[in-house]
């Protein structure tokens, strides 16, 4: 594994990456099998962790006690040990397999990640594109349950969270397309690119849709002031995405408990609801790291400059990486769940259609106008400068 | 030896991207076998043929199946509730009439001879 | 032995045209005798044919551009005496007859058991064969007349199987339409020939392409051919024909009938990069090509986006399926003219730019992902209603429990024309968004927003079609026969073949179709 330094990141540059050796292929697979069942630990474990501390913070919001942070483990060993329900009207094998297949899915995105400062597993086989894609699986595996358990409560449940789906993955398009076009499309500002290759010239980056490389250069030292601008309107944005992507108030309406007695999760009990669960959890940290990935993949030990010893800088990653997604959960989920209330399924997708593309739309076009103005300036020499330049970075 | 297994596994590459399905394949098998052992810890029985398996209805009793089925034409309300006035436009498109098919071919054949032709 | 192979390959591209016109015709004497044998000889003309494109699509792919003129002679004409008929076939058409040798067989395997109950099926059969070897003849032809002969054989051919359930009303008018529409389109397409023939004296395009000019009249004559190539191949608003015939049709015809609008689409790439391409590729040109380029751009995102939208609100299996597969030509359309947006002159030559390269892959490797996802889900609607005599989505409902089989290919398809990973339209959709955001990035996330409301869209009918409740009414229906099954196993393990090793594909067969695409010099160099 490669830590985030200024010599690694050079060899993604150029443009033929490192394609699989052959003779490093058994190594290859023994890394994959460790690397996925540690992080389906680290996933399953943490998910509940920041599931257990969101629920304390929010009853304290509300002025409640609230459950000890280890419920949801409670919870899960409960659902662990209560009957499987196969309802009637339910078609058993696509009941059963829609949440193992969903689980699976969510596990899979962790190896893309970039978790706790390290590079991710597998940085080289696979990108944002490919994440996207990914998580869309979770939700559609919640919707083919819900489908498939033949209660109309679950079908309108399911037919929510189709809706809800496809109204929040446009504003998700836009931000996850602007970072590869703002980083690939051109223009880092010179002192960034000297920084990272010694080049002396513009560099035209290739593989932006890569999480290695997007969290290898900030994207805040790339721009200028409008830029500035237009990345806290695409990280809002995504902010707002966020509770959607994970079924939350307000944007619940397929669970929806009081209405609808729990929409698509009506009929499912014992170990099925289990690990719908623990998807719940585990999508949690996936949203969060991507958040952090793409907005604060800064790592504590190089900003401290500590190199040595080197159990010391992982530790103090990790710790960072850590705080980064908690605090992103608090801003994300605890508080907007707090202070506001359910949304009904049309006023979802106006929203999400409407404003919050708008929203994302003039991030992106605060972006594009940013890397023009970079340009002119390379060009003609005069004042506008990116961030950096002005912090004397 | 190996060297036939080179260009299967060779990751496709866009110049912005990658993409390896056979190392997520090999992924997705060991998150299914940790997954299914978990999930192998969990009760499996349930009582069958009891009022237990019966679909919840807030207590009132099952009518038909027939009524039980949400039919497809319902599903996604929200989302064309939402997109009303865009789907009336096209309605009003669609008119399944012969001679509005040419007329729409006429148009464009028009339109692109101004555009390429004139300017 | 390996002469008898060389002889093959030499007269190949005769062959096959030869054979399945000529299999047709013997289909009705045949069927006089039996109706199995005639089935079993159907599919060996078909499985022959199929095996000679895969020999002249490999002999294409090592040796490059086959040059075949009919009645013997040299293989290189002089410009002033240019009428001769002609194939030429180079990685383009070779990647198209891909798909052409891949749709016929499986249709065929599939009437099997699907059309069983029916009578008239000699003329059934008779019909394919024509139609399949119109489509082949507009893949393969080097000469734009010829090209209209095939278009008109593979047209009427096709209605007369769309009009095939004569006990339905709807089905006829289908047919009427399909028939009006074609013979429109035809008409103005032999009117470019005129055109052009009247310039250049010359039915070839190769000649052609060497002589254009890009005068007045060879404007008219690409806005004629693009307009009317364009509407065969479903492009919106134009594209109105489609979701009648394709809904109309009997599931079996419906796959070949992607393969006729794939080869229109075909006709007009030829066009646009091969009898245009001299004209494209020189210096004062880059602006018409930009022009062009935008013009596709906007008529693609229509497509797209009216595509995706219509296929929500569909209550039909098969009108939502053909809405569909109205969106999936929208995105290849895009990428090709996303393609052409980038053209640049540089040191000399016009080149398309990096992105645009990778956006043409994408473009082209979408067409063969397309084809076959989309034909597996019109199988699977027909093995749905060969089973449960419904198509409405209204009506349908609980079929897993008795489909097993159907279901998990429906499953298939909903994940690789969605470009859900790992299945083959995620590949390809992936190379097109990651090229497309260069050129412009709200073209990439419309492309996106799109394939997510496509999967949206099929959900839908998975859910109404196969979830819900046991219906008392479907108790009865039963999986699908035998042949069925082995149609749609075919496209599906083919589907997922190239959704986990896309490199291969990639690499082998859809970069010579893109060099090919591009290279009008030695499409023109094979002929003169």
């Amino acid at each position: 594994m490669v830590c985030f330094n200024n010599g690694t990141i050079s060899s993604y540059y150029g443009g033929d990456l490192k394609m699989l050796e052959i003779t490093d292929l058994s190594f290859f697979i023994l890394k994959i099998i460790i690397g996925t069942i540690g992080l389906i630990a680290f996933g399953i474990v943490f998910g509940l962790i920041y599931k257990g501390v969101d629920r304390k913070l929010s009853a304290h919001m509300q002025g409640r006690i609230g459950p000890p942070v280890r419920q949801p483990f409670r919870d899960i060993v409960k659902l662990f040990t209560k009957e499987n329900i196969v309802p009637d009207n339910a078609i058993p094998w696509v009941y059963n397999l829609a949440p193992l297949i969903g689980l699976i899915a969510t596990m899979t995105i962790l190896l893309y990640l970039p978790i706790g400062g390290f590079n991710p597993l597998l940085s080289n086989q696979g990108d944002l594109i490919l994440i996207l894609y990914l998580l869309l699986i979770p939700s559609l595996a919640m919707v083919i349950g819900g489908f498939a358990s033949g209660s109309p409560y679950a079908t309108v449940g399911a037919q929510r969270e189709m809706a809800t789906m496809i109204g929040y993955e446009f504003p998700l398009a836009i931000v996850i397309v602007t970072f590869a076009w703002a980083l690939g499309n051109q223009s880092l500002a010179p002192t960034v690119i000297q920084g990272i290759s010694g080049a002396a010239e513009p560099v035209v980056l290739q593989n932006t849709f890569s999480l290695a490389v997007i969290s290898g250069i900030p994207i805040w030292g790339t721009v200028g002031i409008i830029g500035l601008i237009g990345i806290i309107v695409l990280l809002l944005a995504l902010l707002i995405v966020t509770p959607a992507e994970l079924s939350k108030i307000p944007f619940d309406t397929p669970e929806a408990e009081t209405e609808i007695a729990g929409g698509l999760l009506t009929e499912y009990s014992g170990r099925n609801l289990g690990i719908f669960y623990l998807t719940d959890a585990v999508k949690t940290v996936v949203m969060a790291s991507i958040i952090v990935a793409l907005f604060f993949p800064w790592n504590l030990a190089e900003l401290l400059s500590i190199e040595d010893p080197i159990w010391l800088v992982y530790v103090l990653n990790i710790i960072f990486f850590l705080i980064k997604v908690l605090i992103v959960i608090i801003f994300s989920v605890t508080l907007i769940r707090v202070a506001i209330a359910r949304l009904k399924i049309d006023q979802i997708v106006y929203t999400y259609w409407l404003w919050i593309t708008l929203l994302a739309l003039v991030g992106l076009i605060c972006i594009m106008w940013d890397q023009q103005m970079i340009v002119s300036q390379w060009n003609f020499l005069d004042g506008y400068q990116p961030i950096v330049s002005y912090l004397g970075l | 030896m190996l060297e036939w297994i080179e260009p299967l596994i060779k990751t496709l590459t866009t110049d912005s991207g990658f993409w390896n399905p056979l190392v997520w394949g090999i992924v997705f098998i060991i998150s299914y076998l940790v997954i299914y052992i978990v999930r192998g810890m969990g009760k499996k029985e349930y009582k069958k043929d009891t009022g237990q398996t019966q679909v919840f209805l807030s207590g009132n009793p099952e009518y038909d199946k027939e009524k039980m089925h949400v039919p497809g034409a319902n599903v996604y309300w929200g989302f064309t509730e939402a997109l009303k006035w865009l789907y009336n436009k096209f309605d009003k498109m669609h008119t399944g009439n012969v001679s509005d098919y040419i007329l729409w071919f006429v148009l464009i054949m028009g339109l692109f001879l101004v555009i390429m032709v004139v300017i | 032995m390996n002469g008898v192979v060389d002889w093959l390959i030499l007269h190949s591209p005769a062959l096959i045209i030869a054979i399945p016109l000529l299999g047709a015709f013997l289909t009705i004497l045949i069927g006089k005798i039996g109706p199995r044998i005639r089935n079993v000889f159907v599919i060996i003309i078909m499985a022959i044919t199929s095996f000679l494109i895969l020999l002249l699509v490999n002999d294409v792919f090592t040796n490059g551009i086959r040059t075949y003129v009919f009645g013997g002679g040299s293989t290189s004409i002089e410009s002033s005496y240019a009428i001769r008929i002609l194939f030429e076939i180079d990685g383009l058409n070779a990647f198209i007859a891909i798909i052409a040798a891949i749709l016929p067989i499986v249709a065929i395997i599939y009437s099997w058991a699907f059309m069983k109950e029916h009578t008239g099926l000699d003329k059934y059969y008779t019909l394919i064969l024509l139609m399949t070897a119109g489509m082949l003849g507009m893949i393969l032809t080097g000469d734009l007349f010829n090209f209209f002969v095939f278009l008109e054989i593979t047209s009427i051919a096709s209605a007369a199987l769309i009009a095939f359930y004569l006990d339905k009303q709807n089905s006829i008018q289908a047919a009427f339409k399909y028939i009006v529409i074609s013979a429109i389109g035809a008409l103005f397409l032999l009117f470019a020939v005129a055109l052009f023939y009247g310039q250049y004296n010359a039915l070839n395009m190769a000649v052609i392409a060497n002589n254009i000019s890009f005068t007045f009249i060879d404007k008219i004559a690409l806005v004629v051919l693009f307009a009317a190539l364009a509407m065969k191949a479903g492009i919106v608003p134009m594209h109105m024909w489609l979701p009648d015939a394709y809904g109309r049709a009997p599931a079996s015809i419906t796959v070949i009938l992607i393969g006729t609008t794939l080869a229109s689409l075909y006709g007009l790439f030829r066009v646009i990069f091969t009898i245009y391409g001299k004209y494209l590729f020189s210096f004062d040109s880059t602006q018409m090509a930009l022009t062009l380029g935008v013009l596709i751009i906007i008529l693609a995102v229509v497509t797209i986006v009216i595509g995706v939208f219509m296929a929500l609100k569909q209550n039909d299996f098969k009108r939502m399926i053909a809405f569909a597969a109205i969106a999936e030509i929208g995105y290849m359309f895009l990428a090709v003219g996303a393609a052409l947006s980038t053209y640049t002159f540089e040191r000399g030559a016009a080149i398309i730019s990096a992105s645009g390269q990778m956006a043409l892959k994408g473009g082209i490797f979408h067409i063969f992902n397309d084809a076959l996802d989309v034909g597996l889900l019109f199988l699977v609607a027909g093995a749905v209603y060969y089973a449960a005599k419904e198509t409405s989505l209204n009506k349908l409902g609980g079929l897993a429990r008795n489909m097993k089989y159907t279901t998990v290919f429906f499953l298939i398809g909903l994940a690789a024309v969605s470009g859900l990973p790992p299945m083959n339209g995620f590949a390809s959709k992936l190379i097109i968004y990651q090229s497309m955001f260069q050129i412009n990035p709200l073209l990439t996330i419309v492309a996106i927003l799109c394939s997510i409301l496509l999967l949206a869209v099929f959900v839908k009918v998975f859910y109404s079609v196969f979830l819900g409740p046991k219906l008392p009414k479907f108790s009865g229906v039963k999986e699908v026969p035998k042949s069925m099954l082995i149609a749609m196993g075919i496209i599906a393990s083919i589907i997922v073949f190239i959704g986990l090793f896309p490199n291969i594909f990639v690499e082998n067969i859809v970069t010579p179709a893109t060099n090919a695409l591009q290279n009008a010099t030695s499409y023109i160099g094979g002929v003169l």
